[in-house]
């Protein structure tokens, strides 16, 4: 389910729903229909994980990825094409949640107006202060049967991290 | 043919590498580089005859990497991987000297219709 804010800089939903489909169909599962947008009310993320890229514009667009770990594992293991009870450790784990966020930012970039530079990837334990910056576009899917959850939020000018050139 | 795959998620070297070998390009022999600064070393060192660059990398970004490579006179060939590929970023990455740029997310097929034209 999409929902996209009408005051603020807005973007399309159904396209970012599109490019979120597209790279799991493509990275992560090898076929469309894994990563499927969720409807009604979504289940609790479990110990979750977040991370997150700046879209330096006229503004800055935080793109905001929430998973659970343990899906943040199996998320890992298919982009590592390890077998199902491979362990997984923080690095590798840090590593893979940045990169989705990081392909998914960077397909994003194009639909947001006067999109500039990327910033690299974090990742945390806790959602990041947004500095109470307006929400402009939630979509939540559920992979596998769990849930995960993709945020764009409006930061002021000259907040969030650091874009490279 | 020595290649070298610069970028700095693990992760998404071996995506590329794993890419590459199911694109057919399983008789190169690729080295990996963790970031910009760490793939200029090693092209200095071992002189690649390819260079496979993420763009945005923390040290050196992939352009910057390409520009410095240019401006020592280095014309290895050089192609970009990268998750952005705006009208802005190619033309970047042309006027740099940059074969051409594949946007994530790739497919094998999208390895081998970009790379074939240019490893004959």
């Amino acid at each position: 389910m999409s929902a996209v804010a009408g005051s603020l800089p807005t973007v399309d939903g159904e396209a970012i729903e599109a490019i979120a489909q597209d790279f799991f169909a493509t990275m992560v599962d090898g076929e469309h229909g894994v990563l499927v947008p969720g409807y009604g009310e979504m289940a609790p993320l479990v110990d979750a994980r977040f991370t997150w890229v700046d879209v330096h514009g006229e503004t800055v667009t935080r793109v905001l990825v929430a998973v659970g770990r343990s899906t943040g594992d199996m998320l890992t293991r298919a982009l590592l094409a390890l077998p199902d009870d491979a362990p997984i450790g923080d690095a590798d784990f840090a590593d893979a949640a940045g990169e989705v966020v990081n392909v998914i930012g960077g397909n994003i970039k194009s639909l947001v107006h006067g999109g500039g530079a990327l910033s690299l990837p974090q990742v945390a334990d806790a959602a990041p202060d947004c500095g109470g910056a307006p929400l402009i576009s939630e979509t939540w899917f559920t992979w596998r049967g769990a849930p995960l959850t993709l945020t764009l939020w409006n930061l002021p000018e000259h907040a969030g991290s650091a874009g490279r050139p | 043919m020595k290649v070298i795959v610069a970028d700095d998620s693990r992760v998404m070297r071996q995506i590329v590498i794993r890419t590459l070998r199911q694109a057919g390009y399983d008789w190169w022999d690729i080295e990996e580089a963790e970031h910009g600064a760490d793939a200029l070393e090693r092209v200095r060192a071992t002189r690649p005859d390819f260079v496979l660059s993420d763009w945005n990398m923390p040290e050196m970004t992939g352009i910057e990497l390409l520009r410095t490579m240019r401006a020592e006179g280095d014309e290895t060939p050089f192609a970009f991987v990268t998750s952005e590929g705006s009208p802005q970023m190619r033309e970047q990455a042309a006027a740099a000297g940059a074969l051409f740029l594949i946007a994530k997310p790739f497919t094998a097929d999208t390895f081998r219709e970009t790379i074939d034209p240019f490893i004959a």
